[in-house]
């Protein structure tokens, strides 16, 4: 169909439908017609629920039970409405008449449905009914018609006099039809207003997430203006312009992170010295607090996977401020230290933050001078007039990659880290408690990814 | 009065907009032609001109500074029901744009759906607009020349409703209805009984209805064997 809005793109269901029941309307290999008789009118185009399944089988090579399913959503999404029970949206694979519906009124074409357009319909079935909005049809609901009604009344009561008005209009202008024609095309509105608005208790077939990315502006994008093509040309240099990875140096990376990360995951290796929400014993969480005077063997060795992980651990931070104090270069981190507060910290603080980094770090002959190249101590010293929680962010980057480039890998090497790494602590694992009551002793950290036979032959569920 | 004629103007764009939606219903099914095309530009344009004929009255009614309180609520009442008239004739065209280029009339790859609806609908347009009825004038190919001019419609109108926005600024839900709850109902009654009893004359008066012809047919037929067989009974006897 035509490129109509975003919303379609997000129903690639619909489309395959839509073909579907096009490639039915064949006149030599589409569907077996039959004709519907009422009492007077003979009404052409009826198809039988067995034919259906039949040519679905023949023409996709499935099975029964596919074809029958598939039938199934053709009904529930309105492409295909019953004669006899309009009701029941279900495919029965027998004589039970079908018909197909009109494009205007699939899914596609008046999607979503407007509350006017019900307002319209219910009016109409009201006028026609004298009153009640009562069905003669067998398993009713006059009352959820009746208060879809009311509600509608009360929602856009401005915009009645337009209900009232279209309503008779429109059952006039279906009066210069054919008596077939007129029955028929109540038929295919029903059918259309019973999948668009279920009665309770029947699924929302139509029914969506939230919108994802562009919002629903269905206008159709048919003229192609100017402006269009403006728009088309600064989205393809942009995307020109997008880093791309290659995938396998993206997988590369992901491998590395997983093996490197493997031995530390508790989850995958198990957490020493156990589990607390199995045993009850929470030494785990004591021995990994953010601020634990002797750290544990895997958290240094975490510590010599990245920069950013050691300054992200608090103990670890202490330790390289440490050792930068033994370099001299420890305004570095107390500058950085002091820029992390100024991004995070509230917004009445900031231009006093600011000032008060200016005098200590940055002003020429200060106490804690830290090395900032000359162009971006020219750039940060002219945001300095207008200051904000951002205006340090250069200076703040320049100083870390001088860290990460220099002090750290000294910091790994040094005598220091692997003094810390000697020290510290790995826990000891809890015995297994075993009750002797109990068939297989519990694992005290259990995890899916150990393998069954565990150290000491250990039972795991 | 101006508020009679833009009222009377209000009413022709209802009556042209519900055939149109009628219209557009059966584009793409098996009632779909050439003639129905041809049908449907005719609907369309007549709805156009009374778009802009409605527009440019309502416009200036409320644009005038010195109009009643009344007299303004009024004519509010009519702007909001002829904006939402115009939103529900600009929504029909753009769905009559897209079915009709999904469904190209002579295309041997894409049949019509097979939709049970197999009358003509030449009536329909004729109530639209006001004629006795339509003679249609269409060559081969009118759909696909006519879908361009379709789109530029659809454009004109979509600028049309923008303009009109920005002109008059009335708030939606200000608006009192002037319709209640229920009427539809008590004046839909002697309106359909009304017009039930319209169309019956029309249908009279117009060509004849087949079954209905042949009724009467019979029934002379009839009548004049009574009278002969009476007759021959009377000269008999």
């Amino acid at each position: 169909m035509a490129a109509g809005g975003r919303a379609r793109a997000q129903r690639p269901n619909l489309d395959k439908m839509e073909r579907m029941v096009v490639s039915m309307q064949d006149p030599d290999e589409g569907v077996k017609m039959r004709s519907q008789r009422l009492l007077i009118t003979v009404i052409p185009h009826a198809v039988a629920g067995g034919d259906v399944v039949q040519w679905l089988t023949q023409k996709f090579r499935v099975s029964e039970d596919e074809a029958l399913h598939l039938g199934a959503l053709l009904v529930r999404h309105g492409y295909l409405y019953p004669l006899r029970d309009p009701r029941s949206l279900a495919l029965r694979p027998d004589e039970t008449p079908y018909r197909f519906q009109t494009p205007y009124f699939w899914a596609s074409t008046v999607w979503p449905a407007s509350e006017l357009d019900y307002a319209i319909y219910l009016a109409k079935r009201s006028i026609q009914r004298r009153g009640a909005l009562l069905d003669h049809e067998k398993g009713c609901a006059p009352r959820i018609w009746q208060e879809h009604y009311d509600q509608l009344q009360w929602k856009i009561s401005h915009a009645w006099d337009l209900v009232v008005t279209q309503a008779r209009e429109q059952l006039r202008a279906m009066k210069q039809r054919r008596r077939g024609d007129r029955l028929v095309i109540t038929c295919q509105e029903q059918a259309y207003w019973l999948v668009n608005r279920p009665p309770p208790g029947v699924p929302n077939v139509l029914e969506q997430g939230p919108e994802r990315g562009s919002c629903a502006a269905s206008r159709l994008q048919t003229c192609k203006s100017l402006d269009f093509y403006k728009w088309e040309i600064e989205y393809a240099r942009k995307a020109l312009g997008r880093n791309r990875l290659k995938s396998s140096v993206c997988l590369e990376a992901y491998l590395k992170f997983s093996s490197q990360r493997g031995p530390h995951d508790p989850i995958l290796s198990g957490c020493l010295p156990s589990n607390p929400w199995v045993t009850d014993d929470d030494t785990y969480w004591a021995v990994n607090a953010p601020t634990a005077a002797t750290p544990t063997r895997l958290r240094v060795e975490r510590w010599g996977f990245s920069f950013q992980e050691l300054l992200e651990d608090p103990v670890g931070r202490a330790h390289f401020m440490d050792f930068l104090e033994k370099e001299f270069s420890a305004e570095n981190l107390s500058f950085w230290e002091a820029c992390e507060q100024l991004r995070y910290g509230g917004q009445a603080q900031v231009p006093a933050l600011v000032d008060a980094v200016y005098q200590q770090f940055l002003a020429p002959g200060a106490a804690r001078w830290v090395n900032i190249d000359s162009r971006t101590m020219e750039r940060t010293l002219a945001g300095l007039c207008r200051p904000h929680r951002y205006v340090l962010d250069d200076a703040q980057l320049h100083i870390y990659m001088l860290m990460k480039k220099d002090s750290y890998p000294r910091f790994l090497k040094s005598d220091m880290y692997k003094g810390l790494l000697t020290e510290a602590t790995v826990p000891v694992e809890t015995k297994r408690r075993v009750f002797p009551f109990m068939r297989k002793p519990r694992h005290c950290s259990p995890s899916p990814a150990l393998p069954t036979a565990g150290p000491g032959g250990g039972g795991e569920d | 009065m101006a508020r009679e004629e833009c009222k009377a103007l209000l009413d022709a764009l209802n009556r042209t907009t519900a055939c149109y939606h009628h219209l557009v219903l059966t584009v793409g099914g098996s009632a779909d032609s050439q003639n129905l095309r041809e049908e449907l530009q005719k609907t369309r344009q007549k709805a156009h001109e009374l778009a802009v004929a409605t527009g440019a009255r309502l416009t200036g009614a409320l644009r005038d500074k010195s109009l009643a309180a009344e007299e303004r609520a009024e004519f509010e009442r009519l702007w909001v029901a002829f904006s939402g008239c115009l939103d529900l004739l600009e929504a029909d065209m753009q769905r009559a744009l897209a079915l009709g280029s999904a469904f190209p009339l002579n295309a041997p790859r894409r049949p019509l759906v097979r939709t049970g609806v197999a009358g003509a609908a030449s009536a329909v347009a004729a109530r639209a607009l006001s004629a006795r009825s339509l003679r249609h004038e269409a060559e081969h190919d009118f759909d696909v020349a006519d879908l361009q001019e379709l789109e530029r419609e659809v454009l004109q109108v979509g600028e049309m409703i923008q303009d009109m926005e920005m002109k008059v600024n009335v708030p939606r839900w200000t608006v009192q209805a002037r319709q209640a709850a229920g009427a539809e109902l008590l004046s839909g009654a002697s309106a359909g009984a009304s017009s039930a009893g319209g169309m019956s004359v029309e249908e009279r008066s117009g060509p004849c209805d087949p079954s209905k012809a042949l009724a009467a047919t019979l029934f002379s037929a009839v009548l004049l064997a009574a009278v002969a067989l009476a007759v021959c009974v009377a000269k008999l006897s």
